[in-house]
């Protein structure tokens, strides 16, 4: 399982710590905000630089394409050990292609932009961490770490109800991850016990013996914590407020990065750790994830608010997502990796959007907002486009990961797909209502000409380009995928 | 004495005779900083010499041990004196306090805990209990025009000398049942047939007891809030940290040598855990001042640790020991920060004073809430691993209902951390800015905030050299 790295060179824990050592420098020169502008975008910047050129030297074959282990705490027998696959390598793509963009939304930043840019890029560490930890106490450690660098984003530098926000985001992601460390002892105890090496290892503690009750308990936990972030319903009622109250790098971070930590979790850890369990769990899971789907996608429609619409639509494409692992086969988990990362792109990109309209208009509410379309046609034909791409208009970036998903669903469970058919009606639903509203009909504003500025060019010019691409060819994506989800699903009916 | 029991007891000796020493030339040259500083030295000779000298008695008197544990307690008692004479340097400055006597009153109440945490006679272990607590009373009302502090002093001095007849019938009982002061003959001699004599039992009841009041468990923790807030928060942090620690230090030892014969008393303490971790974290809820959060905070702690010594052996005493350090380091660097908040008649204690403070002083704020952070458990901050320890060690021992009780207080407890750290970053200050940090303070924040970090991030040296010391 484990493929050498082809050097030496400890690139797994460059991409990791980067980050964190720009944070530290930002918080050194604290004194001049420019400054932190700019080695926060150079951070990123260099980042994104360097996992391009990792996912363009690797040779996408199966197993570890990078490996690193260390002796950390010996003690408890947990190493540091990191390792990248093609699903971990896209997701971490994603997100520093993202952190640019939320460093670049946030460049007018005012108040206190050296702790804002600091915290931005702790919680880069935190999710690149998320996504490489191979040993569980260090997935922990990772998983917890992007929970400060939140709760200060939301609640220091949110709208109106940013604490409450903050600080129900906090708890209710605590809860679910304090079950997931309970399981995570008991299951290492139960490891050693059985084998006499006591260690977190993934692949370690695969090879535990449990009974099915343990196996079923644990599972339980550890999708706490997972369903929690993802949120499946009903785990879901911290998400329309942290989304809607946490400032545009924020949401940004929340939808595109941040939820797909939890289904990173499911795949990586929860499924492939209590297999039979998950077995057992798969119709529950669907029927929770098309809930989801559909409750999501109605609430959505009835929203007053731009950004909960956003927000109530990113509960509804990850109940797709969800969907696409339930049905347990090759075309439908390519579907469902190919969708976090669509759904990144394209809610990242509104989230923007909604952003760069508030900035005009002073408001979110709907009932104030349209005609944009007659002052600020340029910035209202990119929110059309990615309106367009967000409701899986074909050719567009959601589309090809719904379409794998209902095929790969289809073949499984027809009823299932059919009924999730239903939900892609409905998120036309609702996000033609919101085009409707913010760019047609009576303008209100009919003075305000501020179209977009170089530096919005800059951001939208190539989230749109990426919406356009992966909708029409999403074919190097799923390149990287094939080995690592047959792997992940090999071994099992 | 011989020379070499002299020896034998020299960190204890230099703590003692330096404090005698500062209290009489104190009085001569009335220089509050030079004193406070010698304290400072004279602490951290003692630590480097029970650190660094191998002592040539493996007991004194009967009465006191120099083992490893013995000596690896001393050394953290001494540096917390220290720490706290260092954090005192301002504090004592615009309180007016009397340099020498503060100093040498400090140094002396190190002698105490350390003689506590090398008791191996219940004899020994009296009066090292009292030698500290004796002073500790003088320094809690040491602010002479501060009510407060005198309501702190007298309410500590009251319960405190309920305990001390608690624990002097305790050992009295315990002495009859088994015809011996030395710790090992006395439990040895408690049992019969793996069982505990009534006498033996009754006695340990009542030393429970007494414990219970000084580290405060529930139902024994109601002076702690009250004393906490009037204590000058120099003295609130080693009430805290140092004079807690010294007597759980002295009791795992003490129930290890029960063996399986402790096991109604064991029991007790189980109860003791678990309404200790719930009534402390929900008290500390509804607190809307720092000093009395902490107060509570420390009752939850002390239930999280009585987990551990409930699981005792190695697993258990790494799982306190380590608990216990990374504890004081955060609860004094809180401590800390509120003295380095002081004004020259009040401290800053309540939440909507320290409004929006973080912004005008963000190094302490920060510090702070790092502190707030490590004691909630949130990774990667020392007290995740401190948690992660005890939990662990608990769920190896059949205790999974502590360990899932201590999970959920955890969760809750976490509320009560963040709402400082709220008041403080999330909401807006009416501006007045408190006074600038001196030196001493931020060095010591500084060096309680490296470790919190460093023992957050790589734990691994710490927990070994634990395994090393213990008993």
């Amino acid at each position: 399982m484990i493929a050498d790295t082809s050097t030496n060179f400890p690139i797994l824990s460059l991409l990791l710590w980067l980050p964190l050592l720009g944070s530290l420098l930002c918080l050194v020169w604290r004194k001049s905000p420019n400054a932190c502008r700019w080695l926060a975008l150079g951070t990123t910047s260099l980042l994104l630089v360097v996992s391009i050129g990792l996912a363009m030297s690797v040779d996408p074959v199966g197993g570890w394409l990078k490996y690193e282990d260390y002796r950390w705490i010996e003690t408890f027998g947990i190493r540091y050990t990191l390792g990248l696959d093609g699903i971990s390598l896209l997701l971490i793509l994603l997100t520093a292609f993202l952190q640019v963009i939320a460093v670049l939304i946030s460049w007018d930043m005012r108040y206190h932009p050296a702790l804002f840019f600091a915290l931005v890029l702790v919680l880069e560490t935190g999710i690149i961490g998320v996504f490489l930890a191979l040993d569980m106490v260090l997935f922990y450690l990772f998983w917890e770490l992007m929970l400060i660098p939140m709760f200060f984003l939301i609640g220091v530098w949110g709208h109106e109800r940013r604490v409450y926000a903050a600080v129900k985001f906090f708890l209710f992601t605590l809860a679910g991850s304090l079950l997931l460390l309970l399981a995570l002892i008991s299951l290492y105890l139960l490891h050693g016990e059985q084998t006499g090496v006591y260690s977190f290892a993934l692949d370690a503690l695969k090879q535990t013996e449990l009974s099915s009750t343990q196996e079923m308990l644990f599972f339980l936990c550890f999708m706490a914590a997972f369903a929690v972030k993802v949120p499946l319903f009903p785990f879901h009622t911290w998400l329309p407020d942290a989304h809607t109250e946490a400032p545009a790098a924020g949401s940004v971070d929340l939808a595109g990065l941040l939820l797909k930590t939890g289904v990173y979790g499911m795949i990586r850890f929860a499924f492939p750790l209590f297999p039979l369990a998950t077995q057992k769990a798969l119709p529950v899971l669907a029927v929770l994830a098309l809930i989801g789907l559909f409750y999501a996608a109605w609430v959505a429609y009835l929203q007053l608010d731009v950004k909960r619409i956003v927000a109530y639509s990113s509960i509804s494409h990850l109940g797709f997502v969800i969907l696409g692992l339930a049905a347990w086969n090759q075309t439908a988990w390519e579907g469902s990796i190919l969708l976090m990362i669509n759904h990144g792109v394209t809610t990242g990109a509104l989230f923007v959007m909604i952003a760069m309209i508030r900035q005009r208009t002073g408001t979110r509410e709907i009932e104030k907002l349209g005609g944009l379309w007659r002052t600020q046609p340029n910035l209202s034909a990119f929110f059309l486009l990615f309106c367009f791409a967000s409701l899986g208009l074909p050719g567009l970036a959601n589309f090809a990961g719904e379409i794998l998903i209902l095929i790969g669903t289809f073949a499984e469970h027809p009823v299932w797909a059919s009924l999730a058919v239903g939900g892609v009606l409905f998120s036309a639903a609702y996000m033609l209502r919101l085009v409707q509203e913010v760019i047609w009909g009576p303008s209100c504003h009919p003075h305000d000409r501020h179209d977009l500025c170089a530096r919005e060019w800059l951001i939208v010019v190539p989230l749109a380009l990426l919406v356009v691409l992966l909708g029409c060819y999403p074919q190097p994506i799923l390149e990287p995928l094939r080995e690592p989800v047959q792997m992940l699903l090999g071994g099992l009916p | 004495m011989s020379l070499a029991e002299l020896l034998s007891l020299l960190p204890q000796l230099i703590l003692a005779l330096g404090g005698t020493a500062i209290l009489m030339c104190g009085a001569w040259l009335p220089n509050r900083r030079l004193w406070l500083l010698t304290g400072m030295g004279v602490a951290l000779t003692a630590a480097l010499t029970a650190g660094l000298m191998e002592p040539p008695l493996a007991e004194v008197a009967g009465m006191y041990g120099t083992s490893l544990y013995a000596r690896f307690c001393t050394i953290f008692w001494a540096l917390i004196i220290a720490l706290t004479l260092m954090i005192s340097c301002r504090y004592a400055e615009l309180h007016k306090f009397g340099g020498g006597e503060y100093a040498s009153l400090l140094l002396f109440a190190g002698t105490g805990m350390s003689l506590l945490s090398a008791a191996t006679s219940l004899v020994g272990l009296f009066l090292g209990l009292e030698a500290f607590t004796l002073v500790l009373y003088i320094l809690i009302a040491f602010n002479r025009t501060d009510n407060r502090g005198a309501e702190a002093g007298l309410k500590y001095l009251v319960l405190g000398a309920v305990a001390t007849g608690f624990l002097a019938f305790g050992i009295a009982l315990i002495y009859t049942a088994s015809g011996s002061f030395h710790l090992q003959e006395a439990l040895a001699g408690l049992q019969v047939e793996g069982s505990l004599r009534p006498l033996g039992l009754a006695g340990w009841a009542l030393l429970l007891v007494a414990v219970g009041f000084k580290i405060s468990l529930v139902p024994f923790h109601l002076w702690t809030p009250d004393v906490y807030q009037g204590a000058p928060a120099p003295i609130s942090a080693v009430l805290a940290t140092a004079a807690k620690g010294a007597v759980v230090t002295a009791f795992l030892p003490l129930l290890a040598g029960l063996g399986s014969a402790g096991a109604e008393v064991k029991s007790i303490i189980w109860l003791l855990a678990i309404i200790t971790m719930l009534v402390g974290t929900f008290a500390a809820l509804p607190q809307t001042n720092l000093k009395r959060m902490l107060a509570y905070s420390s009752v939850a702690h002390m239930g999280y640790m009585m987990i551990a010594l409930l699981v005792g052996g190695e697993i258990g005493g790494q799982a306190l020991l380590f608990y216990l350090i990374v504890y004081s380091f955060a609860t004094f660097g809180a401590f800390g920060v509120v003295t380095s908040w002081a004004l020259e008649n009040e401290e800053i204690q309540d939440y909507a004073d320290i409004r929006g403070l973080g912004y005008l002083h963000p190094r302490r704020s920060s510090a702070l809430a790092a502190f707030l952070f490590s004691l909630a458990g949130i990774p990667p901050l020392a007290g995740f691993f401190g948690k992660f320890g005890i939990f662990h060690a608990a769920l190896r021992s059949d205790y999974a209902e502590l360990a899932i009780i201590g999970i959920f207080t955890s969760l809750v407890s976490l509320y009560y951390y963040m709402r400082p750290i709220i008041v403080l970053f999330m909401q807006d200050r009416a501006a007045y800015q408190l006074r600038e940090g001196c030196r001493e303070e931020f060095v010591l924040l500084a060096s309680c905030f490296a470790a919190i970090l460093l023992l957050g991030v790589y734990p691994g040296p710490l927990l070994e050299l634990i395994i090393l010391v213990l008993p």
